[in-house]
């Protein structure tokens, strides 16, 4: 019985050791899988952010009052917006549409006058709507600014009888990169796995050497299992430069626990393997297998997952259809032990659902990988 | 005497006849490149909405008066935020938002309603869920919002009490141009489209390219009389014309089903699609050149592909980006190709906007294409 195990044993790790014989003789590969996740870690960590400083406005002041010039002083002064300044009101549409501004303000002629006569001073905010998110955060600005700057001109300084505080949680000072990096890191984690091994495994189809396999003792539990344990560690070492990177580059803190972001990772990697190998047995052939793979990992992850766009605003077909995208998992529990603490508790869902998909798509990879035996 | 078509140009034809009976040949390919990129744009129109809505919110109302509850109704009648039971007690109200359950938390405090009778000034708690910096923006922005105007709205009642007359305010009427629902469908097929041609036509073409150099076929054509430069083009030709199905089949989709507009003049969308087309093609094919396996092509292709959609604009604005990765973002070709395709079908932009867009794809399309021209001479010769 223990012979048959360490049989067992010996065969995968023979499998396994074939296969680093495989990557170890093309280090580029292996520069190229251990060097993507750093470099995309740091450019997207510092380069994806929703939050423009400086946004330009264009001010058109018909009015050339004390009172215009104030209201345009009060919007650039404090950093919000960098000023873009024309003349009359017919260049706002040419400046919107280059994309020179991304949104106007006009103060009428008169506008002052108003405000003497004690009745309400209007101006006119015009937004580029081509980018909605951006167009909505622009209009609650300029109207919380231009409030402002209302109040201070009938010199109102005493204390609102309504105050409003605003506490933050987990990330006060509203750092993109704490938002970006537990969900990139399931992003970086899903290209390696599935396209590595999908396209190893269909390279091995295409050069007829699966079939040299086949023709030796060894079994095809075997084969996917020495097969992809190397790949696994080369996951697991992925994951360990990315946290790393995003602890001591982007300041991103672990107050749960490390072992739970170790476990969801390595059953997340399984899943993913066994993704890549389903589609290398199913395409057999490399260009197949990468286009396939980049379609059913890297764009569900990318877009399914809740790492850039929340899952609750999406249609409830598409948030039924979140359920079975493991990034989706992923990126909760990495948030979560991240940013808000915990341990099993917390990601028992997350934990539970990728050791579910993990087993079924190895389970469904092995089978259909049988039946091409014959 | 016919005139006869000159001899590279019916070698050229040759050529494209067995790239275009090669890819045609394995249908499954032929489903990836045509089919799949329909089925994404209208998948991720549907997923991609960052419009805000509904947030779950507790609110913890410790004050329990007739003040206390009419905010918190009017604060929840706009569709920003959807209530969440639960929270009776300041300290309730940070396990929802750890669980994930609420992403805002608004605590009235104990006192409210005889506070504001007194003219004591109150403080209503707002806790957010800072792990989405975003969401916790819009939901801040959104409370600050109702609190600033019910400030205003007291200010002005307790004037009136006074016998004052109240002082005048100042008003941003705001109205969103192009866009006036802020659908972020519109925008996103546009990038969809973008992201999609770059996939299939950069990899897609280096991997085809160093295929045929693993297998030995690239050799075999070589040893014919054709010409590298007429072997490349003859390559390139099946993968514009995909590259073009499906430019139209995507913005097919996109008008009908997302409204997208087409308020530019389509010379522009054209003329941009195939000055893009030739740089993305040109990097396949540059990728191709530099690796020696398919396996290297497809990494080396991810490596660019990559940053190339994140740094182009397509999800986050460039201008949000500092300034050092915004600078790389002007060699970027991606990016100029969002930025001309959102400014024509959105904004109707022409050439007299877009022209420095264009050129500048122009530039690095023939940079790029003379580089890997370059490059697969020297690796065949």
């Amino acid at each position: 019985m223990t012979s048959r195990l360490a049989r067992f044993a010996y065969r995968v790790a023979a499998m396994a050791g074939k296969e680093v014989l495989h990557i170890r003789r093309d280090p580029r590969t292996l520069y190229i899988a251990l060097a993507m996740p750093v470099v995309m870690l740091l450019l997207l960590g510092f380069g994806l952010s929703f939050d423009i400083e400086h946004a330009p406005l264009l001010i058109v002041d018909g009015d050339h009052s004390a009172d215009s010039r104030a209201l345009a002083t009060a919007l650039v002064d404090n950093g919000e917006f960098s000023l873009v300044s024309a003349a009359d009101p017919s260049e706002v549409p040419h400046v919107l549409r280059r994309g020179q501004a991304l949104a106007a303000l006009v103060i009428p002629a008169g506008f002052s006058r108003e405000l003497a006569a004690g009745r309400d001073g209007t101006v006119q905010l015009l937004v580029d709507g081509s980018d909605g998110n951006l167009a909505r955060s622009l209009m609650n600005k300029v109207d919380a600014m231009v409030r402002v700057a209302g109040q201070r001109r009938v010199g109102f300084t005493g204390t609102p009888p309504l105050q409003v505080q605003v506490h933050t949680l987990w990330n006060p000072a509203g750092d993109s990169a704490l938002f970006i990096v537990p969900g990139v890191t399931a992003y970086l984690l899903a290209i390696a796995a599935v396209l590595l091994t999908a396209l190893t495994v269909s390279g091995e189809w295409e050069r007829g050497s699966m079939e040299q396999l086949f023709a030796s003792p060894v079994g095809r539990l075997e084969i996917v299992l020495g097969k992809l344990l190397p790949f696994l560690a080369l996951g697991m070492l992925q994951l360990l430069l990315v946290v790393t990177l995003g602890i001591t580059v982007f300041g991103v803190p672990i107050r749960g626990s490390l072992s739970m972001i170790a476990l969801t990772g390595f059953f997340f990697l399984a899943g993913m393997l066994g993704q890549g190998l389903l589609i290398s047995v199913l395409a057999r052939n490399q260009l197949v297998a990468t286009v396939a793979g980049a379609l059913s990992s890297l764009l569900p992850s990318l877009m399914l997952s809740g790492m850039l766009v929340p899952i609750e605003n999406m249609p409830r077909i598409l948030q039924a259809l979140t359920v079975v995208v493991p990034a989706r998992y992923l990126v909760h529990a990495l948030r979560t032990l991240m940013l808000k603490g915990g341990g099993f508790a917390v990601v028992a869902v997350d934990l539970l659902a990728l050791l579910v998909f993990a087993v079924a798509i190895l389970a469904l990879a092995t089978l259909r990988f049988k039946r091409r035996l014959a | 005497m016919t005139t006869r078509a000159p001899v590279w140009a019916v070698i050229l034809a040759a050529v494209v006849r067995k790239e275009v009976r090669q890819t045609i040949r394995d249908r499954r390919i032929m489903f990836l490149l045509i089919a799949a990129p329909l089925i994404q744009t209208i998948l991720l129109g549907y997923a991609v909405d960052f419009d805000f809505e509904e947030i779950p919110t507790v609110v913890v109302d410790l004050d329990r008066s007739h003040d206390s509850r009419m905010h918190a109704r009017r604060l929840l009648a706009d569709r920003t935020f959807r209530r969440r039971p639960g929270g009776t007690s300041g300290v309730d109200a940070i396990a929802p938002l750890a669980s994930g359950q609420a992403a805002a938390a608004i605590v009235l405090p104990p006192g409210l309603q005889s506070d504001l009778l007194a003219r004591r000034p109150s403080q209503v708690q707002i806790l957010l869920d800072g792990a989405d910096p975003n969401r916790a923006m819009v939901v801040a922005g959104a409370a600050a919002r109702y609190f600033a105007e019910t400030t205003e709205e007291l200010l002005r009642k307790q004037a009136a009490g006074a016998g004052l007359v109240p002082p005048p305010t100042i008003r941003a009427v705001p109205r969103a141009l192009y866009n006036p629902t802020l659908a972020t469908a519109p925008f996103m097929v546009s990038g969809v489209m973008t992201m999609l041609l770059l996939i299939v036509t950069t990899i897609v073409t280096a991997m085809g390219l160093s295929r045929e150099r693993e297998m030995g076929t690239l050799e075999q054509v070589l040893v014919t009389p054709i010409r590298p430069i007429i072997l490349l083009l003859g390559k390139m030709v099946p993968f514009l014309v995909i590259g073009c199905v499906d430019v139209f089949l995507v913005l097919t989709a996109g008008v009908w089903i997302f409204g997208v507009p087409m308020n530019g003049p389509a010379s522009v969308l054209v003329a941009g699609t195939l000055l893009y087309l030739s740089c993305t093609l040109g990097i396949g094919l540059l990728i191709s050149a530099i690796s020696k396996t398919q396996q290297q092509a497809f990494l080396a292709g991810f490596l660019y592909i990559m940053p190339a959609i994140l740094l182009s604009g397509f999800m986050t604005p460039v201008l949000a980006m500092p300034a050092w990765l915004r600078t790389i973002t002007y060699v970027n070709p991606v990016r100029y190709f969002v930025e001309i395709l959102r400014a024509n079908l959105l904004k109707g932009a022409g050439f007299s906007d877009l022209w420095w867009r264009l050129l500048a794809l122009g530039i690095l399309g023939s940079l790029i294409l003379f580089v890997a021209t370059l490059r697969f001479k020297k690796r065949v010769g």
